[in-house]
């Protein structure tokens, strides 16, 4: 029941402030969010102090329980998502201040906590469906929060569209799970799963369907295109469902299923395929964004593929380390980006930012703190999860050392995007003709608190010999995968080799970007980058637009179908015309015919 | 009991017509009557009454009188009587013989739904037609005369291929009566059966509707009164995938078997096709026509499915899709009333000055985008699961619609509620206030507790499968 409570706190929250919230004056919507928001955090902190829970509706659908599980894995990820979401909730209060949806906007923010504590606490793949599609509304909703702009209204049915793709894949992985197993109890698969002798095909299969699901709403290669377009809704809304805690509900799905994954040596390695494909893809594309907003987007995207290579590579805990980590400095980002935004009136390109370190001091720390720790700056969070996933590709069961080169080119990569957001927006000379001005306090203590996650998060799992409190907490409830030990001065040795990119990166990022004319490659790859290379424009080409043609198509045929049943029934009544002379009504016409075909058939008979 | 709820409505209806001056009061208070005794039956069957009764119409000829509530009949007749009351609470401004009509049709609603006799069925479902042709007829738009006869032809052609298969299926089967109990246990099989059960399902499929057997349905829906009424009774009177879980399918479960490949196909075929279609509409009432016809597409790929989950899906899609699209339906009539036309973007940007009926707009095209935790969801998730174990292809290939309803739905709904403000229009009023939040409860029970539904169908559809001899 306290489980419950979890979700329909927030969702009484959304109840209530959207039929009535437009009664209440500013700020008091959001201090009601805020408060339902931080009392469902506080019940999971509760609920994991007491040993996790369960809580079910016996066949909610014929053979289909409504299942709530808290164990370590919902518990933690509860965490990230109802304090992350805490402390969004709370800066919304400034950023969102003077707009006239300034309760509908905490209604669908309350509504989206709910949907993803849904997700995440879901006993059984149904379940998280329903928060799967229900985060997914959410993300509609806030995408399209300033729905009068055409560019937003179709940013949020883009997202929603491309999403419901991954999630045919989904429905069908549940489908065929059923099928095989009859439950789609994700413990009771688990239990099923030891003692199975369904063919490993539609095992795999199975694997890649609810993959295609995560492909979806973790914005993996190919179905990436609606993120950045996502940036169309409110800053907060960036940082909490596009960056810290939806998108990575992809990972989760497969960390929750990893008893299914760990088996699966083929469908784990291409999901370590993708995640660094999308890895590169997000860098590379992030490197010649203009829109502050924009760099942030691609760097998800690209983060999100790490995330993805770490479970594929089967390293589940890693995955969610990072999870976690980059919540902390994606987040952090996402509203130091936010206050910049705030500071210079609505401005959002870079090119018209640039010295703003003078304006913004304490935005220009919150800044710092995440774009080094994103960059993989030595001792910082996003360092520690972000190396912990590369070495895992050398000792985790479906990893290799293609994926380590990649996997250490696309972090110098990071590093150089992250310092030439840096070094546009806060250093060198102001370029704007706004009048810069620090936020309120009630927006920069939530980026203190998300600063000091961003620097020290990475403590709580550090590499032998020191402590790891992560991966012990989480073992029970991920499969176990046989790690091929390292000794400890291989390990330390790639780590300090990771440090030596990320440094190298972020110092050739700053003198390319501060001190270097860029060559003339460079131009055209910028050109090339900036536009995501053209993904956007191949995908209206090649598929959206021939499928709406293809619709206009089908009705004119569906209507030729009708003109058919027309022409037949014009067909009958003409018929029965050019007949009717044969209903003379004269005996001697009807002995003639007689006669007539008597002839016919002697003849015939005579001529066979 | 259960005759007082078959028969309430035609009182009332009657009353109604020869009333016309009160027919408003008249028809709120008899639907709302019988929604009252539609839900103490449905608590009643619950605990275990089914109502059974039984006498001989013609006995010597084998027809009886018999009617009883299934878990089928039960779920569907809760869908019948919601459904009416809220269209006829919405439809305040018909002209008064329309609510006589709905009455009727409701009455012949129920009664087919109820009945346990194939003849007693068979007149219920004919009966049914009349109200419908005379509402089409009398209060439809400009082009309901071509509507009109293709809706009359399409659905009497497939009827009497339907009575010459009733008849066979008794007298080639050897049935002493036409009771379900009866026919089912004397199953016609061999080539007269495929014959008997072809016609059946030429029957059902118009009614259904499926491809190629739907061209009637848009100019049906486009052609109506505006205000939504008969096309709520309308798309109750679908009755096809109901007609082939109580009828066809036991009768002939061996001619079945040899069709069942091809209807899946069939069924996949239409889903997506009418998805796809929906996209390229421009007014709304043949938007809905599309987007319901790609629902029947799902519900027919679990019926013919032949398994529980499959079954239990259909019914629960049929139910469900009758009270949302039935509520979408009201809605266009809605707009209809504010700025004169159907065209899907008679003005665009509305939920600024309409917030509540863009809230309203957005629930109920969400059901219809199947949801979770609305109405839409948990037959079209049940279908999914029983079409997958008959064929995964086909199911892959149907549920594409899925992604196409994404597609139709959001786009309309954004194209007249989002985007820069245009001609402003008034927010809802208090009768659309009314039966909107209790169109919304409905769609939010049913997606929040379907358990109280499927609990009841999965008997049925066990008794289905079972039929068709154990199902896969």
């Amino acid at each position: 029941m306290l489980l419950l409570l979890i979700i329909l706190l927030p969702l009484l929250g959304f109840a209530y402030l959207g039929l009535f919230g437009k009664g209440l004056r500013e700020p008091l919507p959001g201090i009601i969010a805020s408060t339902l928001t931080g009392i469902s955090f506080l019940l999971v902190v509760a609920a994991l102090f007491a040993g996790g829970g369960s809580w079910e509706i016996k066949d909610w659908l014929p053979g289909i329980p409504f299942s709530l599980v808290l164990d370590h894995l919902s518990g933690y990820m509860g965490l990230v998502v109802t304090g992350v979401g805490f402390l969004i909730h709370v800066y919304a209060i400034g950023y969102m201040h003077g707009d006239e949806g300034f309760s509908r906007f905490f209604a669908y923010l309350n509504f989206f906590i709910a949907m993803m504590m849904t997700l995440v606490l879901a006993g059984s793949y149904p379940v998280m469906f329903i928060g799967w599609e229900g985060v997914g509304l959410a993300s509609f909703l806030l995408i399209g929060f300033w729905y009068t702009e055409k560019k937003n209204a179709d940013s949020a049915r883009k997202a929603f569209i491309t999403n419901r793709i991954g999630d045919l894949g989904f429905l069908l992985g549940m489908a065929l799970l059923y099928s095989s197993f009859g439950t789609l109890s994700i413990s009771g698969l688990r239990e099923a799963l030891e003692s199975s002798t369904v063919l490993p095909l539609s095992l795999g299969l199975a694997g890649f369907l609810l993959f295609v699901g995560a492909v979806g709403k973790s914005a993996q290669v190919p179905l990436m295109v609606w993120l950045p377009d996502a940036m169309a809704g409110p800053t907060p809304v960036s940082a909490l469902i596009h960056a810290a805690t939806m998108v990575t509900a992809g990972v989760y799905l497969i960390a929750r299923s990893s008893f299914l994954y760990a088996n699966l040596q083929d469908v784990s390695y291409f999901i370590a395929l993708i995640g660094i494909t999308t890895a590169a893809y997000g860098a590379l594309s992030a490197l010649g964004q203009w829109d502050i907003k924009k760099i942030i987007a691609y760097s998800t995207i690209s983060q999100l593929g790490y995330m993805f290579l770490a479970v594929g590579v089967g390293a589940y805990w890693i995955a969610l380390f990072h999870v976690m980590t980059h919540a902390f400095y994606k987040a952090l980002l996402f509203l130091a980006s936010g206050s910049v935004i705030h500071a210079l009136g609505g401005e959002q390109d870079v090119r018209k930012m640039g010295g703003l370190k003078k304006y913004l001091p304490r935005t220009h720390l919150h800044g710092l703190a995440g774009a080094l720790s994103l960059a993989g700056f030595p001792l910082l969070a996003g360092f520690w999860s972000k190396d912990a996933i590369i070495t895992a590709t050398l000792n985790y069961p479906f990893g290799g050392i293609g994926l380590y080169v990649a996997g250490l080119t696309v972090a110098f990569l990071t590093a150089i995007y992250a310092m030439r957001w840096y070094v546009l927006v806060f250093l060198g000379e102001y370029k704007g003709d706004a009048h810069p001005h620090e936020s309120p306090s009630v927006m920069t203590i939530p980026n203190d608190v998300l600063a000091l996650g961003a620097v020290f998060a990475g403590f709580l799992a550090l590499p032998k010999p020191f402590w790891n409190l992560i991966e012990p907490f989480l073992a029970p409830v991920l499969a176990h995968v046989e790690v091929h030990e390292m000794s400890l001065g291989m390990e330390w040795g790639l780590i300090t080799l990771s440090a030596v990119v990320a440094l190298t990166g972020l110092y050739l990022g700053y003198l390319a970007f501060t001190r270097w004319a860029l060559p003339k490659w460079y131009l055209t790859f910028q050109t090339w980058s900036e536009n995501a290379f053209y993904i956007d424009l191949v995908y209206n080409v090649l598929i959206v637009n021939p499928l709406k043609e293809l619709s206009e198509i089908w009705a004119l045929l569906d209507g030729l179908l009708d003109s058919g049943y027309l022409a037949l029934a014009g067909l009958s009544g003409w018929l029965g015309e050019k007949l009717a002379w044969l209903q003379a009504g004269y005996v001697r016409v009807y002995g003639a015919l007689m006669v007539l075909g008597l002839v016919v058939m002697l003849v015939w008979g005579v001529l066979r | 009991m259960i005759h007082v709820l078959i028969f309430l409505p035609l009182l009332f209806g009657v009353w109604a017509l020869v009333a016309p001056q009160q027919a408003r009061p008249v028809g709120l208070l008899g639907s709302l009557l019988t929604l009252i005794v539609g839900l103490l039956t449905f608590g009643a069957f619950l605990g275990g009454n089914d109502f059974a009764y039984h006498v001989p119409l013609l006995g010597e000829a084998g027809i009886y009188y018999a009617v009883a509530w299934d878990g089928v009949g039960a779920v569907l007749m809760l869908a019948v009587v919601t459904a009416t009351f809220i269209a006829l609470l919405a439809a305040h401004d018909v002209p008064p013989a329309m609510v006589g009509l709905a009455l009727l049709m409701e009455t012949g609603l129920l009664g087919l739904l109820a009945a346990q006799d194939l003849i007693l069925f068979y007149v219920f479902f004919e009966a049914t037609l009349i109200p419908s042709l005379l509402m089409l007829g009398l209060y439809g738009g400009a082009g309901r005369v071509r509507a009109l006869v293709k809706f009359a032809i399409f659905t009497l052609v497939g009827s009497l291929l339907m009575l010459a298969g009733i008849l066979a299926a008794r007298y080639l089967g050897g049935a002493p009566s036409f009771l379900l109990s009866d026919l089912t246990a004397h199953k016609l099989g061999g080539a007269a059966g495929v014959w008997a059960f072809s016609a059946f399902l030429i029957a059902f499929m118009v009614k259904t509707p499926l491809f190629p057997l739907h061209v009637w349905l848009p100019d049906f829906h486009a052609e109506n009164h505006p205000s939504g009424l008969a096309d709520v009774m309308g798309t109750l009177y679908k009755v096809g995938l109901f007609g082939l879980f109580r009828w066809a399918l036991p009768l002939f479960p061996s001619a079945f078997a040899l069709f069942q490949p091809w209807l899946l196909a069939l069924a996949a075929f239409t889903a997506i096709w009418a998805a796809w279609i929906a996209y390229a509409q421009t007014d709304w009432k043949r938007l809905l026509a599309y987007g319901a016809l790609s629902h029947m597409g799902i519900g027919a790929l679990g019926i013919f499915s032949g398994t529980v989950a499959g079954g239990v899906g259909a019914i629960f899609l049929l139910a469900a899709s009758a009270v949302y699209t039935g509520a979408l339906f009201l809605f266009a009539g809605g707009l209809q009333r504010r700025f004169g036309t159907l065209e899907l973007r008679p003005t665009s940007g509305l939920a600024k000055s309409a917030p509540g009926l863009a809230a309203l707009g957005l629930i109920l095209v969400l059901a219809m985008v199947g949801l979770p935790g609305l109405s839409g969801f948990p037959g079209e998730f049940m279908n999914l699961l029983g079409a997958w174990q008959a064929s995964p292809i086909w199911t892959f290939v149907g549920f594409l619609a899925v992604i196409a309803a994404a597609a139709y739905a959001l786009t309309a709904y954004q194209n007249l509620f989002h985007n820069a403000p245009d001609k402003p229009a008034s927010d809802l009023s208090s009768v659309e206030w009314w039966w909107g939040s209790l169109a919304v409860l409905v769609i939010l029970f049913m997606g929040v507790y379907p358990k109280l539904f499927t609990e009841v169908l999965v008997p049925s559809a066990q008794a289905l499968v079972g039929l068709l001899g154990g199902g896969k």
